[in-house]
């Protein structure tokens, strides 16, 4: 991205839920609205109105553990591929920093979806895994992409001084990258994981399309054998509401305490 | 005084270019074992590219450096091995925010100089009670003045055991009442015959520890000779003008 000479404070609007910060007054009451409401109404659904939600509601808990699962392995495995991708962003090397910015031009230029079936198929056609592996590989190498951008800027925020004294320590590159910039830069990328985690989590919807039993696929599954199909997206809906607040404000919480211990 | 000392640093005929613009035109000069060279000038002269040229932050384009035997100019040349033995102190101190102070110190010595924990903690609680914050070990670097944070960068930098230490405007960021502790530490390090290249506005400092002083103007060296001569009677009107300026 090229520079912008008037430097205007970027507008930045992730694609997870909001992170609710105390000093955002409005935002925090939203939340709380959004969260003990979706909370109070899953109740209802459930135990003021039995049926079929009551049904629904113990037919889908298999596909939320699966989609833990997805959610989890893929932001692990996305975030080695990002921080290796990163180093290869700011890389010396012609070679190494091509290929890492030809895989994040590559990624960012082909819908999530698109990206999630030619992997996953294309996986399929030379390695025998496991589905919902492959779904996971397919997630991450996406969101990989992503997460590259933000280790790369994590990096280069940390000011050149750092590296020049590690250097004048007689410290090599390497050594000095990985005791004395990533360790500063983990903690300017943890905010932006947290949100990649939130937006991947929503994503991870997508590989219901595969066949991989996940909350979503678990609701098709349920809708298309009893054809209620707004009381089984609704129960769905509220679910994947609650779960990406309930993360939202944990990641919240984590980073105030990381920002207290300064 | 160490006229037959050996060389510690030598730069022969070096030039920098940034793009189109010359930083440093055909600057000579070396440094004897032992010596103190104090590096002034106007601002953009070049003193921090040529300083910081010594242990290879900015690589040149033409002309030689040798440090302790190694020719730094020599890409195939470990630059590692150089900067182990060659200090370097910064204008804006550069601890490592994430380490304590004791972490600080000893961080280079485990990781280059491979020695072990303990070894390199009582070399650090040393030196820290040497520049006068033994006390300040455990604490993070946010937590110390600017003065204090200086001074743990020069005990960073003496625990690799330098045969030289580098300064660049180590008093420049600091409050006017927390530059004399720094310019102590220093002073004392000359004492005790560190090799040291000097770059500062600090005429007093200069004219006290300094062997030599050199004047760059405009990326080159004008005038070279002993502080009694320089600020007494230079040569050149340069100096004479950047003098009137600047005492
Ligand atoms: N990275 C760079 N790119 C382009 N020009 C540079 C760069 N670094 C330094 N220069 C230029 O080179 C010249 C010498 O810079 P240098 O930092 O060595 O000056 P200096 O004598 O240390 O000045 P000061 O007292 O302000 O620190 C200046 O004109 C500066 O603008
Ligand atoms: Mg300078």
């Amino acid at each position: 991205m090229s520079k912008n000479p008037t430097s205007h404070t970027p507008i930045d609007v992730g694609d997870g839920a909001a992170i609710p910060n105390k000093n955002d007054a409005g935002l925090f009451t939203a939340w709380r609205i959004a969260f003990f409401g979706a909370i109070f109404v899953s109740l209802y659904l459930a135990f003021g109105k039995s049926d079929p939600y009551y049904e629904i509601f113990k037919f889908v808990p298999d596909g939320i553990l699966v989609t833990f699962k997805v959610t989890f392995g893929a932001i692990l495995l996305a975030t080695c591929i990002g921080l290796i991708t990163g180093l290869g962003r700011i890389s010396d090397n012609r070679f190494i920093n091509g290929a890492a910015s030809l895989y994040v031009e590559v990624i960012r230029g082909i819908p999530l979806l698109v990206q999630i079936f030619y992997i996953y198929y294309a996986l399929g056609r030379f390695v025998k895994i496991p589905d919902m592996l492959s779904a996971i590989i397919a997630m991450a190498v996406c969101y990989g992409a992503y997460m590259g951008e933000v280790f790369r800027a994590g990096i280069q925020s940390i000011p050149k001084g750092q590296m020049e004294a590690a250097l004048s320590l007689g410290m090599s590159r390497g050594q000095a990258m990985r005791q004395v910039i990533l360790p500063q830069a983990f903690k300017v990328v943890l905010p932006p994981i947290g949100n990649e985690f939130i937006a991947l989590l929503k994503d991870s919807s997508l590989v219901s399309i595969l066949a991989v039993s996940d909350l979503l696929r678990r609701g098709r599954e349920y809708a298309s054998e009893t054809f209620s199909y707004f009381e089984t997206y609704t129960v769905i809906a509220l679910i994947y509401l609650v779960m990406t607040l309930f993360f939202s404000k944990l990641i919240g919480i984590m980073e105030e305490r990381l920002n207290a211990g300064k | 005084m160490q006229e037959n000392s050996r060389l510690m640093i030598e730069a022969r005929e070096v030039s920098k270019f940034y793009g189109a613009f010359q930083a440093l035109k055909n600057v000579s000069f070396s440094v004897r074992d032992g010596e103190k060279v104090v590096i002034i000038g106007p601002s953009g002269s070049g003193k921090s590219t040529i300083l910081r040229s010594i242990n290879r932050l900015e690589t040149i384009d033409r002309g030689t450096i040798i440090v302790d035997g190694m020719d730094v100019s020599d890409p195939k040349v470990d630059i590692c091995k150089v900067r182990e033995e060659i200090g370097m102190v910064f204008q804006s101190f550069n601890l490592f925010p994430h380490k304590t102070v004791l972490e600080n110190l000893t961080l280079a010595q485990t990781v280059v100089r491979k020695r072990n924990r303990r070894e390199a903690e009582q070399i650090a609680l040393e030196l820290l009670k040497k520049v006068g914050i033994a006390e300040k070990a455990a604490a993070y670097p946010a937590k110390l003045s600017g003065g204090q944070q200086q001074r743990v960068a020069i005990a960073r930098s003496l625990a690799m055991n330098p045969k030289a230490i580098l300064f660049d405007e180590p008093t420049s960021a600091l409050d006017p009442e927390m530059i004399g502790e720094v310019l102590d530490v220093m002073k004392n390090l000359a004492q005790e015959g560190m090799t040291m290249v000097v770059v500062t506005h600090e005429m007093g400092f200069a004219r006290e520890v300094a062997d030599r002083v050199i004047f760059m103007d405009h990326g080159q060296i004008v005038e070279e000779g002993t502080p009694e001569h320089f600020f007494t009677s230079p040569d050149h009107e340069r100096a004479k003008l950047f003098l009137s300026q600047i005492l």
